[in-house]
């Protein structure tokens, strides 16, 4: 049996670590919903803003401030890296996508490594405050990052059901020839979505930096997972994605309670199941064409 | 050529990669001409039709509206000059709501103005708030089209409109068709011949990519005589 404070701290452990599944893998459902593309650079996004959240919360003292800066870096490199790659590449094959973003997320990790070198960077957690819940307790900072992913669920829930852009980047997800045959510009609704994916990412990779230490290959590490996660939740359903995160956040940490190599199999045996009894993942639609 | 011709197709060749699919198509609709273009499936009548709007790029020839080039612009750039595209299957954005459905259209135009739409299918009133997912196959017609002439579109392609649809649905759609042709122009592919010789003012019978003939005499547009080119 499992001792009821471990098996508190284990869900709420799991729940924080899902907030940031969800978050790094929003990015990555968005963009293939809309523009059927794979943007593995996204992971990219999540280890600068770790990075810049490093730097700033190092020079200034303030861990929120450099999560903000993180958010706005994330934002920009998802434009740039649109404008720049993706603009040229929506119209082949997806799997060009998959190996060209790969591409952007090696040859960024490199770029990291030149710029804040080899080693580990520490970023001290901004709030020290432990709160009991149920007779535990449990570190607030944790709580705060699973209330910061809920809070980005309900705006990104709003900004898609109650803004026209956000209607129009739902009818894309269904169908984007039709949406571009109203007189929409989709080329503009694929950039926002970038933008927005990169700085979801970006804000991944900060509130994650004091849970972890932040290394170059970060991104890499948790890119098994967080294509898990999309590919659980449905590809391009933002409920799913959520949904799936929670869960692979959840088995991850109770699943190095019971047995720890569980915690690195459990999520994968979790997905083939998923897969073998609904093959498009929980809240995913039949692929529809670009 | 002439300016005042809504729509222009001269010596158009399109390919799908090494595939040729349409070759040396002509094709003009002057202004409120409702022009139909009957054929086999596999005949290049949708891709005709993908192709004027901006989707696919031909090998070479042209597509003019009032004498302006479409070729080259993207789609949303050709319905901003008001060629609406009316696809086939009625690919409503299922996961939208009716209302949702329309407010792109709006957006798109900036045409607010929903009475046209309801005057012409008043069944969409009731059905705002439902998901479009959920609306039956002439629903689903009427709110594409509904969609398509926000913004008053010069010209309208429209893509099997009565596929899979009840007769009585086909006859309303008929006569919506026929109204609309006072205030744009259509280009319809369809294979519902007696719908066809109804309403068109013209028709091109296409085969395997080729225009086997143009019908632009009221008295030749009978089901019989598109017939032999199916």
């Amino acid at each position: 049996m499992i001792d009821a404070h471990l098996l508190v701290s284990g869900i709420i452990f799991g729940l924080s670590m899902g907030s940031i599944y969800f978050l790094t893998a929003i990015g990555l459902s968005l963009c293939f919903g809309l523009m059927r593309v794979i943007s593995l650079d996204q992971l990219l996004y999540y280890a600068i803003g770790a990075y810049i959240t490093y730097s700033i919360s190092a020079a200034i003292g303030n861990l929120w401030l450099g999560i903000l800066c993180g958010v706005v870096v994330g934002g920009l490199a998802g434009f740039a890296v649109e404008r720049l790659v993706f603009l040229r590449i929506y119209e082949k094959d997806i799997t060009f996508s998959m190996i060209t973003s790969f591409g952007i997320l090696i040859g960024g990790v490199g770029v990291i490594k030149f710029i804040w070198g080899l080693v580990p960077r520490p970023v001290p957690v901004p709030i020290e405050t432990q709160l009991n819940v149920l007779g535990t307790d449990v570190p607030v900072y944790r709580l705060i990052v699973i209330l910061i992913a809920l809070l980005v669920y309900a705006g990104i829930w709003l900004f898609l059901n109650r803004t026209i852009i956000g209607k129009a980047i739902r009818a894309g997800t269904e169908d984007v020839e039709n949406v571009e045959g109203l007189g929409i510009n989709v080329y503009r609704l694929f950039t926002i979505t970038f933008i927005i994916a990169g700085a979801l990412s970006a804000l991944a990779g900060g509130l994650n930096s004091p849970l972890i230490m932040v290394d170059p290959q970060m991104g890499l590490e948790v890119l098994a997972f967080t294509f898990m996660v999309v590919i659980i939740g449905g590809l391009g359903s933002i409920k799913g994605t959520f949904i799936s995160a929670l869960l692979v956040g959840q088995v991850v940490s109770l699943g190095s309670l019971i047995y720890a190599p569980l915690a690195q199999m459990a999520p994968f045996a979790i997905m083939l199941l998923i897969l073998l009894i609904k093959p498009t993942g929980l809240y995913g639609s039949q692929l529809l064409k670009r | 050529m002439k300016s005042d011709d809504i729509l222009t197709v001269a010596g158009l060749n399109v390919s799908y990669g090494e595939s040729k699919v349409l070759f040396n198509i002509n094709l003009n609709a002057s202004s409120g001409q409702i022009v139909a273009c009957v054929g086999r499936n596999g005949a290049g009548k949708t891709t005709l039709l993908k192709t004027i709007m901006g989707f696919l790029k031909p090998t070479a020839g042209t597509v003019t509206s009032n004498g302006t080039s479409l070729i080259g612009r993207a789609a949303y750039v050709v319905a901003a000059m008001g060629v609406k595209y009316i696809p086939q299957d009625k690919k409503v954005f299922s996961d939208l709501t009716v209302r949702e459905n329309l407010e792109l259209g709006s957006y798109a135009t900036r045409d607010y103005d929903w009475d046209k739409v309801t005057t012409y299918f008043p069944k969409l009133k009731q059905l705002m708030d439902r998901k479009a997912g959920y609306l039956s196959g002439g629903e689903r017609q009427m709110l594409m089209i509904g969609r398509a002439i926000l913004g008053n579109p010069k010209l309208l392609l429209v893509d099997e409109p009565t596929e899979g649809l009840a007769p009585s649905i086909v006859a309303q759609l008929k006569d919506v068709f026929r109204e609309l042709s006072s205030k744009s122009t259509l280009v319809i592919v369809e294979q519902n011949l007696p719908l066809v010789c109804a309403i068109a003012d013209k028709v091109y019978a296409l085969n395997e990519g080729h225009v086997m003939a143009e019908l632009a005499d009221r008295e030749q547009i009978k089901p019989e005589t598109c017939e032999q080119y199916l």
